[in-house]
């Protein structure tokens, strides 16, 4: 019995100790890793919109190039990343959109970025996902990705939506699908076309 | 000088042991699944290298001092707890001041928890032997698993793309990259044939003492 207790009262305090010090830790590095997972958002934002990034700053010197070249502006339920030309600052450059929704095994995140015509895409990055490497992973691929290039956010008559094939893409809106991975390119599309009827209510194409 | 006295002379062998002779990876044949997972490139072997040094001594060295007071049926666990705090504290400072690498290993820092021979040195050593001298066990185990980490980065780095911490060594030109390397098939060959030389030339005297 005696023992028992002992062994009790070891694992709780044992357990405490083992608790607290991470703890310190990691109120310690808070700060520190807050900056680089606010960084690591950044650089992806500024990915999609094209803005080129110098090599090796520093992560406040990224969020503060990001601050300075990107706006954010909200209309309803949506939130725009905005980017001006470099040149003449009052032209609207790209904007992008942060998407999420879920996959076959887990959440994809992302952002898709727009022409000034808020219906042509001029990039998109997954840069989350949870899908089947090799199969499903590979929409976080720079291939799948750059298939979404000068894309549209609508078909011919106007509708919206993104329509991922399982081959012959043709129209302006259609991606052409990755083998083996119907399942992913299926929650992809609705994913997508989720964020782009957001996009047609609160802004419309070209309104 | 005399062997210091915390050892009772038995330091030098044990950081040997742990090096060379008894090598994690090669004589023991033990953590090699992060040996092959993040060996890809010469920069994250090396920064796990020097994250398992500083793991698993310092567990190693809370183990053996709190090695009287463990109750014997909860032992395991309680090395797996001292080792969880450590590899917290690592991954917090990867993340807080080397996000790059951090992003690159990935789970793989977590996964020292479950590394074998994390536990095999806590359970076989360091719950056994004095403070000091666990510590170097735990130093020279940790710096013996680097040590190869370092050498299968760098083969598979220099191979799969001509580069070294991303320097261009050999231009293709000279030597035409094979991505094999850097992908699971290259860790594979490249761990199997480093085993396969040391055994035939450093560890061939010990093996034939059995």
């Amino acid at each position: 019995m005696k023992r028992n207790l002992y062994t009790i009262f070891y694992a709780f305090v044992l357990g405490v100790v083992c608790a607290l010090v991470p703890t310190i830790v990691g109120e310690f590095t808070a700060p520190y890793r807050e900056a680089n997972a606010r960084a690591e958002e950044v650089r992806n934002i500024m990915h999609v919109l094209d803005i080129p990034i110098k090599q090796g700053i520093t992560s406040r010197q990224l969020v503060d190039q990001f601050e300075s070249t990107v706006k954010l502006r909200k209309k309803g339920n949506l939130q725009m990343y905005i980017s001006y030309d470099t040149v003449d600052t009052s032209k609207v450059h790209a904007i992008a959109v942060q998407f999420s929704g879920s996959g076959v095994w887990g959440l994809i995140k992302g952002f898709i970025a727009l022409d000034t015509d808020m219906v042509t895409i001029r990039r998109i990055s997954f840069y989350q996902n949870e899908e089947t490497p090799g199969l499903g992973g590979e929409i976080g691929t720079e291939w799948f990705q750059n298939e979404f290039i000068g894309k549209k956010i609508r078909d011919d008559s106007g509708k919206p939506g993104i329509r991922i094939k399982r081959s012959g893409a043709r129209g302006p809106n259609e991606i052409d699908g990755i083998s083996g991975a119907t399942l992913t390119c299926g929650k992809v599309q609705s994913v997508l076309s989720s964020i782009i009827e957001v996009i047609d209510k609160e802004v419309g194409f070209g309104k | 000088m005399t062997h210091c006295g915390a050892c009772d002379g038995k330091g030098k062998k044990t950081f040997k042991d742990g090096v060379l002779d008894n090598n994690p990876i090669f004589a023991q044949v033990l953590g090699i699944c992060s040996a092959l997972a993040v060996t890809s490139k010469l920069e994250t072997s090396l920064v796990m290298g020097i994250g398992y040094v500083f793991v698993l001594s310092l567990s190693t060295l809370v183990v053996s001092m709190l090695r009287h007071t463990i109750p014997h049926r909860i032992r395991i666990i309680t090395q797996v707890l001292v080792v969880c705090v450590f590899v917290i504290i690592l991954d917090q400072l990867l993340k807080a001041f080397y996000w790059e690498a951090s992003r690159q290993l990935g789970p793989y820092v977590g996964l020292i928890i479950t590394n074998t021979l994390t536990l095999g040195r806590t359970e076989g050593f360091s719950i056994q032997n004095k403070p000091i001298l666990s510590l170097v066990d735990g130093v020279g185990n940790g710096l013996g698993y680097a040590l190869v980490l370092a050498v299968i980065g760098t083969v598979r780095e220099l191979f799969g793309t001509g580069k070294i911490l991303g320097h261009l060594i050999l231009p293709a030109t000279i030597y035409t990259p094979n991505q094999m390397m850097v992908l699971a098939p290259g860790a594979f060959f490249g761990l199997g044939i480093l085993i396969a030389l040391l055994n035939l030339t450093v560890l061939k005297p010990q093996g034939k003492k059995k």
